[in-house]
């Protein structure tokens, strides 16, 4: 295959192929021009179509299906895995769950992150290295963190409660109790992402335009109203970027569960991703599990449908 | 480079490309997935000498913990592409077995089983639990069990020359020891290790014959509430960290921060490496109503679409060979289910493993029964959680576990 044409003129004369003249003079240039288009995009559409229309069709059929779809004998079930997963208080249950966790982590980055990023973009000493130890967790594995963590709450040998033991104030089971261990994992997660959060908005305040400031303050605006009324303002989009892009992830989070609680304790960590997880490889009930799958892609379409309708907004200030 | 030197570099450069293809074209590789914990140097060796015996051959063996083995194995079942042979650590193999996902042994043990050993030579139980019906589909290679391991020197130091046996004898020994930054006992989170206390109470955890768990029965609830009062009332172990690997207790066992916990030879290794100054060891398992605990173990199986069954087999037999067994016993300290195994006489010497040993005959295969109806693994994550309601939230195991025998008998009824 080669593609050929002239460029000294604005009518391309683009071949796919080594087509005959005749038979390329068959197709009109939008037609060719389209052939083109598409013979670029398919390496594109071939991996889109193989790693994930593939993988959400054959989820769907194995959806509709129960015993074990995929690995070994099942029967046709029709919408019996939706109706049994709408009806599963475990399921809502965890539903709840990953819903508080998603929307805390979410909350805490953006209100962190960009604390972090309006003190950070002011000329302070040593506030490279300061960005770059902030953002280094973002890029560290997950089970290398989940190691450290645990290793530090630990209740009877961890590095915090001994430090809290040491002045004198009450140890916490912060990992075995229920009212604890959410907030922990909240906690972590964004310990470990605040740095994508506070990156994202440093590059959304320096390029806002320095001019706006000095107006600002000819008008004498204090710094609480410039940020108020300008910094905030300027930054809704990226700020929505943010919750969205954060909350859609957050929403498929697995690890934090998987590796430091196991979804415990008494199911207080009981993600959804770690529910569909475990019917599917625990329970090797995949029918179920793709039918839980395919809900929590339906609900991610939703919230992907809002992101474009708040995205494409014209941003007021 | 003189020119020579070039054309025989090339040449060189040639040879060894046509080499490496020529011996790729031939080398054949046998898939083996393995507990990350069990690369005993006695199993490094036994796939040495396979590699020797079968030129051309190499074992790609690959180490897993459990979880994420199963993992890997569900999604190579439904890839179509398994490996070989694979290490389980109980319960699998008639679970896969239900599923068709298993070969069939009984033609390899028809023509090796008296050469080997098979079944004769192994512990009853640890043959019936990876049969489904006549089919063989799958070999024990480990059999263990779980029973109380004490530090001799703070036992000592409470006043107790000898362990507990019994329940109440337990517990003075729990408060006895149990001061400042030490406890007395401390409990494994990981679900088995419950039932040692629900068997020594006679709870059977499935009835075969209503189709029922028995878990919501006074007696049930007697010996849960037993273990939950005994972190919360009586103050004498330690609560342990949700989703904290079985290895907790252990490692502060190691750090001579409790008195007792209930392990089995696994973790003879760790301690005797973590400690090797501990003074510590191995009593027989509690009595309450009976003397009991739960038996565990590794079996080894070959996955219906396996590449090379009949190579797989071979290496089998070298790894549940007793040469190997007893190297891994001397190396480990694990326990192994031929009979020949607990009758030798340096396993028998041995004050760790032979009371470890002591301990098979009475040891319980706790899911046996209620893994053949196909809905265990389900069923295990409603009492995890029913467990750590007990135990985190401190709810009364009376009011939890018939809430959890209800749940679980909707699932046992339901097809």
């Amino acid at each position: 295959m080669f593609i050929s044409g002239s460029t000294d003129t604005a009518d391309t004369d683009i071949r796919v192929g080594a087509m005959p003249t005749r038979r390329a003079a068959r197709f009109s240039r939008r037609t060719r021009q389209t052939l083109l288009a598409y013979l670029l995009l398919s390496p594109a559409i071939l991996y889109f179509s193989v790693y994930f229309f593939y993988p959400i069709g054959l989820e769907f059929w194995a959806s509709l299906y129960s015993g074990q779809p995929l690995i070994g004998e099942s029967r046709f079930a029709g919408l019996d895995n939706y109706v049994a997963a709408l009806g599963d208080a475990r399921v809502r249950q965890s539903l709840f769950v990953t819903l508080a966790f998603a929307i805390g982590v979410t909350a805490a980055s953006i209100a962190i992150g960009l604390g972090l990023a309006v003190v950070l973009n002011r000329p302070i000493p040593g506030r490279t290295l300061i960005r770059a130890i902030i953002f280094f967790p973002y890029i560290t594995s997950f089970v290398i963190v989940a190691l450290m963590w645990q290793a530090i709450l630990d209740p009877y040998t961890g590095i915090l409660n001994s430090f809290l033991a040491e002045l004198g104030l009450p140890t916490q089971n912060w990992l075995g109790d229920t009212s604890t261990a959410l907030p922990t994992l909240i906690a972590i997660t964004v310990w470990k992402d605040v740095g994508y959060a506070m990156l994202i908005y440093l590059s959304a305040l320096q390029s806002i335009p320095s001019d706006f400031y000095d107006a600002a303050s000819i008008d004498g605006a204090t710094p609480t109203q410039q940020f108020r009324y300008l910094t905030w303002p300027l930054l809704t989009p990226t700020t929505l970027f943010i919750a969205v892009v954060s909350t859609i992830s957050q929403l498929q989070e697995l690890a934090p569960a998987y590796l430091i609680t196991k979804g415990g304790p008494a199911d207080a960590t009981r993600f959804f991703s770690l529910h569909v997880f475990e019917a599917a490889f625990f329970e090797l009930n995949i029918g179920y599990a793709s039918a839980l799958s395919f809900l929590m892609f339906l609900l991610i379409l939703a919230i992907t449908f809002v992101q474009f309708r708040l995205l494409n907004r014209e941003t007021t200030y | 480079m003189s020119r020579y030197k070039s054309v025989g570099f090339l040449h060189g450069m040639v040879l060894g490309v046509a080499l490496t293809t020529a011996t790729a074209a031939y080398a054949e590789t046998l898939t083996l997935y393995w507990n990350a914990g069990h690369a005993y140097q006695a199993y490094a060796d036994a796939i040495a000498k396979f590699e020797a015996d079968h030129p051309g051959w190499s074992v790609q063996w690959e180490k897993f913990q459990w979880p994420d083995m199963r993992t890997k194995l569900v999604a190579d079942f439904a890839a179509k592409s398994p490996p070989d042979l694979v290490a389980e650590p109980g319960g699998w193999v008639q679970e896969f077995g239900q599923r068709n996902l298993l070969r069939p042994l009984n033609d390899f043990i028809e023509q090796d089983g008296k050469a080997i050993g098979y079944p004769d030579d192994w512990q009853a139980y640890s043959v019936e639990r990876n049969k489904l019906g006549d089919q063989y589909y799958g070999v024990q290679i480990h059999l263990t069990c779980a029973t109380l391991v004490y530090n001799v020197d703070m036992l000592k130091q409470a006043g107790f020359d000898t362990p507990p046996a019994t329940w109440e004898e337990f517990l003075k020994v729990a408060k006895a020891t149990t001061t400042g930054a030490r406890f007395g006992f401390a409990p494994n989170p990981s679900i088995g290790y419950y039932s040692s206390w629900l068997l020594q109470n006679g709870v059977s955890y499935y009835d075969p014959k209503t189709n029922k768990v028995n878990l919501d029965s006074p007696e049930a609830i007697e010996a849960i509430q037993f273990l939950a009062d005994l972190i919360h009332k009586e103050k004498a172990a330690t609560k342990p960290a949700a989703g904290a690997d079985y290895e907790g207790p252990q490692k502060l066992f190691t750090a001579n921060r409790v008195a007792m916990i209930i392990t089995g030879p696994w973790d003879v290794k760790p301690i005797r490496s973590g400690n090797p100054k501990l003074n510590w060891a191995v009593a027989p398992s509690l009595k309450h109503k009976v003397q009991a605990t739960f038996a565990g173990g590794v079996s080894v199986m070959i996955p219906k679409d396996a590449k090379h069954p009949k190579e797989a087999w071979d290496l089998l037999k070298r790894l549940v060979a007793l040469d190997t067994e007893l190297a891994a016993t001397k190396e480990a300290g694990m326990t192994m289910p031929r009979k020949s195994w607990a009758e030798n006489a340096e396993v028998q010497a041995d004050p760790v493993i032979g009371s470890f040993s002591k301990c098979l005959p009475y040891a319980q295969d706790v899911t046996a029964e209620l893994r053949l109806t196909g809905k265990h693994a389900r069923i295990e994550k409603r009492l995890q959680s029913a467990l750590e309601d007990i135990i985190y939230n401190q709810k009364p195991a009376a009011e939890i576990m018939p809430k959890f025998a209800a749940e679980a008998n909707v699932i046992l009824a339901n097809n």
